[in-house]
């Protein structure tokens, strides 16, 4: 179904079956994309198969790790069978630590200026566009926001950062941390709005039954399902089926 | 005497890919019934088996199915009773876990799964059976599933065959099926 879209040149597809024909062929290029729930939901492996895909597809892809060193990353990661360990060897797929650029930029304090602001997006745009890569995640959002303390830091990071990576013909998910008990669909309230995208994973709780849901909320740029679906994480990458319709409760 | 899994295999036969088969049997024809489509059907079709065990776990089914020496490398389960039986489960390739019955979004993603991991043989999925998941399932939200599953599984091009215990159904049920089959074999 995947090749089907892919003649289509405004279109990312990102190669998760489910998820391209939920978005009627993938996600609008440039598009930021905002990948939100808690923890266990599945918002590293979606967005580690996103990257894949392009790689495969001949799209430099880079994931940029805030918290968990990349090499632990992999080392966890469920053994795709259509990843080939030659992506890597032939930086189709890249794997950058955050901290370590932070610490290149001298990017030491907990609480960042809005020049430092400046500086950091300015040096992933730079990566970005060095690298030409067309993929890109940033996991979490959530961790570099904790760094901007004010919601008009955080407004001006993501602004820049994804008008840049737009400009660059970029397609980004900012990968989002929220808390089951959250209302909204970021942790400060801030990322959600200026995303051009929402996809919401979820842990919906029925009868004591534990499911994984992803629901796309928004998404600029083209019309899309706004339904429910379960999904599963395989060696085959992610499978979506749709919920069935039932008394449920919800928990995040 | 009839032979009933001969019989089940021939009349299994008349349809093209992509149907979906009611098939109302009772005790003591259920066991010829699944050897006629998990051995002889699907030995002539050349075609994989999907079967989904919600009334006998999947190790007891291997385990009759070996004692008929039936071939069984082209069966792979999805078994979504052993787990709330607390029984031992078996690590292999050829079951897939749902940890319960109620869970049918899963049962699907399971199906998916292997429909896409095992893409050149045709599918025949057997579920076993309507009656098992009418236990801890209510009607309507088991229609629904149903209805998306069969039409998914058309899509796909698969023999979508689903067994019902006749002493166990009711008129209810009995309409279910016939909405979403395109035919009901009663098996006397």
């Amino acid at each position: 179904m995947a090749d089907t879209y892919s003649a289509r040149e405004d279109r990312c597809v990102t190669g998760i079956e489910g998820l391209d024909n939920i978005l009627n062929g993938g996600i609008p290029r440039g598009n930021t994309i905002l990948v939100t729930g808690s923890c266990g939901t599945g918002k590293t492996t979606l967005s580690i198969e996103f990257l894949v895909h392009g790689a495969l597809q001949g799209e430099r892809s880079l994931y940029i790790s805030v918290t968990e060193a990349s090499d632990k990353l992999l080392k966890n990661m469920i053994p795709y069978e259509f990843f080939d360990p030659k992506l890597i060897e032939e930086r189709k797929l890249i794997f950058i630590d955050l901290p370590v650029i932070y610490e290149k930029l001298g990017l030491q304090k907990l609480d960042f200026t809005l020049e430092e602001i400046q500086i950091l997006v300015d040096q992933i745009v730079k990566v970005v566009v060095e690298l030409n890569v067309k993929r890109l995640v940033i996991d979490s959002i959530t961790s570099i926001c904790y760094r901007l303390t004010t919601e008009e830091k955080i407004r001006e990071f993501i602004l820049r950062l994804g008008t840049e990576l737009s400009d660059a013909g970029c397609t980004t998910l900012l990968v989002s941390e929220l808390l089951p008990s959250a209302k909204g669909y970021s942790q400060y309230g801030v990322e959600e709005a200026i995303a051009d995208g929402i996809i919401v994973l979820g842990n919906l709780e029925r009868r004591g039954d534990l499911l994984r849901t992803l629901q796309v909320v928004k998404m600029r740029g083209t019309t899309h399902s706004r339904a429910k679906y379960v999904l599963d994480l395989t060696p085959i990458g992610v499978l979506l089926v749709p919920l069935l319709k039932g008394g449920s409760v919800e928990m995040r | 005497m009839t032979n009933i899994p001969l019989s089940i295999a021939a009349k299994m036969d008349e349809y093209p890919p992509g149907c979906s088969v009611s098939i109302e049997l009772n005790m003591n024809t259920y066991f010829d019934v699944i050897r006629g489509l998990v051995d002889i059907f699907a030995k002539q079709k050349d075609a994989y088996v999907f079967y989904i065990s919600a009334t006998i776990p999947s190790n007891k089914v291997m385990d009759l199915l070996e004692l008929f020496e039936v071939d069984i490398s082209r069966i792979y389960f999805v078994d979504c009773i052993a787990h709330i039986m607390m029984g031992a489960t078996r690590t292999t390739d050829r079951i897939l876990y749902v940890e319960s019955p109620t869970m049918l979004e899963t049962i699907m993603l399971k199906v998916e799964f292997l429909t896409r991991k095992y893409r050149d043989k045709t599918p025949i999925v057997v579920l076993d059976s309507v009656n098992s998941l009418a236990i801890h399932n209510d009607l309507k939200i088991l229609s629904e599933f149903l209805h998306i599953f069969v039409t998914s599984l058309r899509g796909k091009g698969a023999y979508m065959i689903i067994l019902s215990l006749k002493d166990q159904s009711t008129p209810e049920m009995a309409a279910m099926l016939n909405l979403v089959s395109d035919e009901v074999i009663t098996v006397e």
